[in-house]
């Protein structure tokens, strides 16, 4: 029951680690811990894989729901839907990718949505939580796509020429191969994609914090009860007012930045993917 | 949501390319000094590894993308 109430009580995370130093409110790391889905489940069956599996749903529900029963005449769903997955297709898929896009396309939108989906839980009830906040979703995803762009660039050029393509730049003399060759190597193989991910993670696990900072805190000196620091009463809750009614300005920012990195995230597949296509570069 | 244009999209993507190559050189030749200096017991390979490193990824970056097409 634990994992499933706190889906209802939003930002009501306690540690649930080891760490009883700071037991209670204090937001930390200690918040982005998960629970267990109901007692005795296992540690990998907690409520951040339950909404990653929520937010797959959802994705999944939405495009099949948007796919089905068009007309030449679009109502207004499929007006939506066909908005929306021209998002992508014209708005990344076509510009990075050129001729070649409709193979990626279907990896982009639902890469997209699921991205979007999952970040915007972070600023909506029953959730209030970003599921890339967690550094090993992010991987994931920056895993998967590490391994779309080096396959389709292998099974493009053959291992040798693919590998020659990403490690050796055109207009750079013979001579200063030795000193670029382990860059190039570094940069497109291991930098970019580790970027990658720790880029959605980062902005999220950020942004959750801040509004932790301010939800939690604001809370706290709003309902306090005794003086601290020597500072009256009304002040702290002056305090934790003004920081109550300020947190929904971080909610706005965060609703920007979950749809930026969503965005970004697709832009840099396509474009890691273009890369591994290129002939030369 | 108002977009950004073509050409800065693309810019988007490839100012991160830069970002990483910028990265890689002082990661590599940084790397390799400090490891030189905990072999050797010095102490300013790691220093010179970090210059040579980011003169390596300003020139890897110059060379991909100064070139007048």
């Amino acid at each position: 029951m634990p994992g499933l109430i706190g889906l209802l009580i939003p930002l009501e995370w306690t540690a649930c680690t080891a760490d009883t130093e700071h037991e209670g409110f204090a937001p930390g790391v200690a918040s982005f811990c998960s629970r267990p889905l109901w007692d005795g489940a296992p540690v990998e069956i907690n409520n951040q894989l339950f909404q990653a599996v929520i937010g797959a749903v959802l994705v999944i529900g939405f495009w099949l729901w948007m796919a089905h029963g068009h007309k030449v005449v679009p109502g207004k769903r499929q007006f939506f839907g066909e908005l929306s997955y021209n998002f992508i297709r014209n708005g990344i898929a076509r510009d990075m990718l050129g001729h070649e896009y409709r193979k990626f396309l279907p990896y982009l939108v639902a890469l997209f949505s699921f991205i979007l989906v999952n970040n915007l839980f972070g600023q909506f009830f029953l959730f209030m939580f970003p599921t890339f906040s967690k550094i090993g979703y992010a991987w994931a995803l920056a895993l998967l796509t590490f391994v779309v762009y080096n396959g389709v660039g292998i099974h493009k050029h053959g291992f040798v020429k693919y590998l020659k393509n990403n490690t050796i730049p055109a207009g750079v003399p013979w001579w200063m191969y030795p000193l670029i060759i382990p860059l190039e190597f570094l940069s497109n193989f291991i930098i970019r994609p580790i970027t990658l991910g720790l880029r959605l993670f980062a902005n999220l696990f950020g942004g959750h914090l801040v509004i932790l900072v301010f939800v939690v805190g604001g809370t706290l000196l709003l309902t306090t009860t005794e003086e601290l620091a020597g500072k009256p009463i009304w002040l702290l809750q002056a305090a934790g007012g003004f920081s109550l009614i300020f947190s929904f300005a971080l909610f706005a920012l965060e609703l920007f930045v979950s749809v930026m990195q969503a965005y970004i995230f697709t832009v840099l597949t396509a474009q890691y993917v273009a890369t591994a296509l290129a002939d030369e570069h | 949501m108002v977009l950004p244009s073509m050409s800065e999209r693309g810019g988007s993507g490839e100012g991160y390319r830069a970002l990483s190559m910028m990265l890689a050189g002082p990661i590599f030749y940084g790397g390799i000094g400090w490891l030189l200096d905990y072999w050797l017991h010095t102490s300013w390979l790691f220093v010179l590894g970090i210059i040579v490193g980011v003169a390596a990824g300003v020139y890897l970056v110059i060379a991909r993308y100064g070139r007048i097409e």
